[in-house]
């Protein structure tokens, strides 16, 4: 595992100045101040588990606190929001997800006979390579695509991951600090406010 | 956890009072069995508005250029946008999350064997439609575009030639301070060179220069409708030059970038054009001999009903066939829906030991138009090359999808995002009766049917994609890449309402105007009869220019047109 190249605090740091238009600070202080989270849509134990199968997806030993990914899609699928569109084969979000953590649940029980969040981290990730692959044994992947599911999931978390200014600062991305604009924009080059 | 039956996908107000009488029953089903959208049962709409000349649907593109010529020739004109009114200096966020209101998210259904993805990638609302996140990509098509089936025998040929065009790409190109290299590589000689120098090239652009270099391959600076310095707009006033912010997909905050908001709109409301935001149209209204007499759309909750002398339908590739097919209008050919085109657009990324930090300057600022008819080809048509910048959540995303990478394998490759570049392609499509759009049984939240889109490349595209992906993968080696991987894609849509000769394959004719429907225009991508091998924008707009003109003349000799 290899540890981020570019210093904690960069984009915290930034967000204090005013490169950044107070648009831009009140997208980014959201996420970066977000309160405790009860979901709405999803019940309990499926929240868990959701949570559960993101902190394989995106693992973050580092960090004291992980940043949350289950929040945001629970609030998406409260809102019945979309992205513009899905695949056909998959049913409406709000199913598609219900089922999917459904499935996921099945194939556990099916591969360790145990419930996924009981499972290693080694297990986990067998089952959710099962899933991807559209390998995964389990009923509900009967009628439901497990490869286009897990794509699916696996895309939202990501978004949700990369557009938090914690993980902004780990890929060292400095875009949001624009109010000058950016002169030096060839190779090997940088602003003095850039990581 | 909320009621479940509040939840159900879509619906916003699911409870429906039961009819008890037997008769009624009978009577309502035997409706529904005619007329099963919610459209058609009768209006209770406020008093006709006044009649207008023409009611314009969309502000993109299509809809914006010939909003503003038809103003300025004093007609009284009704522009109706789904989406609202920004002002972007104050509202655009540099977040990509954060301008995700900037994408027509309605959702579609994306069937076949490579489903289009629709939202950010290709549709827009607000006014300004499409053009508010549009990358500003805007080269000219070549004359040979628009005839592949004279070339080739095979896709459909334009029912004009690039000479009626190219008047209006030079206007256009003039008009919205389009910053290009003079003269231009690749295509016909120019009366006019581009009224302002390239904008300066991003470190993915250097290296695909150093790549293409290295294969023979000839590269320049691309056209981009956004200003490399401060130019004077007509009805605008001074546009300031672009700070590469690097952000054009997600909405331009300082007005450099030629979106429709800045540009068309101002001039079409300086001459009179009535702009109406938040209007979301539903019906399309007609006298017994067929003729449109108005409109009738959604504001605040309120239906409205605009009448008009003559309607422009201009709502893109997607909504345009899926209102008329809604109201069964212009259906004669059988061709609105048919014919659904998505440019090939694999991207190749790779791994560079220099900082690119690609999230600076114009995303696509080199090109190649070398491979618009490649000597080794397999294919028919051809395509172009284009260096490409790309933000952090849009490529963690296609990381997510393109190479399936999860856990530490997936932010460890994140962690290397500044040392990545991409490039992509832009290719020609033939139109193939697999892929088409149609209604869906699936409502939406206003109680209308969903679109559905199937796609699937077929083998012309497959061996172009092929092609292309080899040769990027080749110039991405000569450039010091390492782990070049590739993400197949599909951009923009096209088609599904194809202008032509003859009402028997084609819904409008040469001048944009329905076979079926004497006063329905239609301008937007929908009406392209064959893909092109570029970017559609400058096209789309050229085509309205032309289409508003064409109209003009046809009415030029009575006092009301």
């Amino acid at each position: 595992m290899s540890e981020s190249p570019y210093p904690s605090g960069s984009v915290r740091a930034l967000l204090a100045t005013d490169l950044v238009t107070s648009a831009t600070r009140a997208a980014l202080e959201a996420r970066l101040h977000a309160p405790p989270y009860t979901p709405q849509f999803f019940e309990q134990d499926t929240y868990e588990l959701l949570r559960a199968v993101a902190a394989r997806l995106l693992p973050q030993p580092e960090r004291p606190a992980p940043i949350e990914l289950a929040p945001a899609l629970d609030q998406r699928l409260l809102a019945g929001t979309s992205d513009g569109w899905r695949y056909d084969a998959l049913p409406p979000d709000r199913e598609a997800f219900r089922l999917g953590l459904g499935g996921i649940r099945q194939s556990a029980q099916a591969l360790f006979q145990r419930e996924f969040e009981q499972l290693s981290p080694e297990q986990q990730d067998a089952v959710l390579q099962a899933v991807q692959q559209g390998t995964a044994p389990g009923e509900i992947w009967q009628t439901v695509p497990a490869a286009r599911f897990f794509e699916e999931l696996l895309a939202e978390l990501t978004e949700t991951y990369y557009a938090h200014p914690l993980a902004q600062e780990e890929i060292g991305y400095a875009g949001m600090a624009d109010v000058p604009g950016w002169t030096k924009i060839g190779l090997n080059e940088k602003e003095d406010r850039e990581i | 956890m909320p009621d479940e039956e509040a939840l159900e996908e879509g619906v916003l107000s699911p409870v429906e009072t039961e009819v008890q009488d037997p008769l009624l029953k009978s009577i309502l089903a035997d409706n529904a069995a005619q007329a099963p959208t919610e459209l058609e049962k009768p209006l209770e709409i406020p008093a006709p508005a006044d009649e207008v000349d023409c009611v314009v649907i969309g502000t993109g593109a299509g809809g914006a250029p010939l909003l503003a010529r038809l103003a300025m020739a004093g007609l009284k004109v009704v522009a109706l946008e789904a989406g609202p009114w920004h002002d972007p200096k104050k509202d655009f966020a540099t977040d990509e999350k954060a301008q995700e209101f900037l994408f027509w998210n309605d959702e579609r259904l994306s069937a076949g064997h490579d489903p289009i993805a629709f939202g950010k990638n290709n549709s827009g609302t607000g006014v300004g439609g499409s053009t508010l996140h549009y990358t500003a990509y805007t080269p000219r098509p070549q004359p040979a575009d628009l005839h592949l089936r004279r070339d080739f025998g095979v896709g459909q040929d334009w029912p004009f030639g690039y000479e009626e065009l190219e008047p209006y790409f030079e206007e256009l190109e003039q008009f919205l301070g389009i910053s290009g290299p003079t003269p231009y590589p690749w295509g016909p000689a120019r009366k006019k060179g581009y009224p302002l120098a390239p904008l300066p090239l991003n470190g993915a652009a250097q290296l695909m220069q150093r790549g293409c270099e290295k294969l023979g391959i000839r590269t320049s600076p691309a056209a981009n409708a956004a200003l490399s310095a401060r130019y004077y707009q007509e009805g605008v006033g001074w546009r300031e030059a672009c700070t590469n912010r690097g952000f054009c997909q997600a909405g331009c905050s300082t007005g450099a970038k030629a979106s429709m908001d800045v540009t068309f709109l101002p001039l079409a409301a300086k001459h009179g054009a009535d702009i109406r935001p938040g209007s979301y149209v539903t019906e399309i209204e007609r006298d017994q001999t067929g003729r449109i007499t108005g409109v009738v759309y959604t504001q605040n909750g309120q239906q409205v009903r605009q009448r008009c002398r003559h309607l422009f339908l201009c709502a893109g590739a997607i909504e345009t066939p899926r209102l008329l097919l809604l109201n069964e209008l212009a259906l004669n050919s059988g061709h609105v829906g048919r014919n659904f085109m998505a440019h090939p657009g694999v991207q190749v990324f790779g791994t560079f030991e220099e900082a690119v930090r690609p999230y600076k300057g114009i995303p696509g600022a080199l090109i190649s138009e070398d491979t618009h008819r490649p000597k080794d080809a397999d294919f028919a048509g051809g395509y172009l090359l284009q260096s490409i910048g790309v933000m952090p959540v849009t490529f963690a995303g296609e990381v997510a999808r393109g190479r399936g990478l999860w856990g530490q394998p997936l932010r460890d490759y994140m962690r290397q995002y500044n040392h990545v570049a991409g490039i992509n392609i832009l290719g020609d499509c033939l139109p193939h009766e697999a892929n088409f759009l149609e209604l869906a049984e699936e409502k939406d939240a206003r109680g209308l049917p969903k679109p559905r889109i199937h796609f699937t490349s077929q083998p012309n595209e497959l061996r172009m994609s092929a092609h292309a992906e080899a040769l990027m993968r080749r110039i991405w080696e000569a450039a010091g890449a390492t782990d070049i991987w590739s993400f197949p894609r599909n951009a923009h849509i096209i088609g599904t309402a194809r202008m032509g000769l003859s009402g028997d394959d084609a819904v409008v004719d040469a001048n944009g105007r329905a076979f079926d429907v004497p006063n329905l225009y239609i301008c937007d991508n929908s009406v392209f009869p064959s893909a092109l091998s570029v970017n559609p924008a400058l096209t789309i707009m050229a085509l309205s220019l032309r289409t508003a003109d064409k109209f003009l003349g046809q009415h030029a000799t009575t006092t009301h047109p």
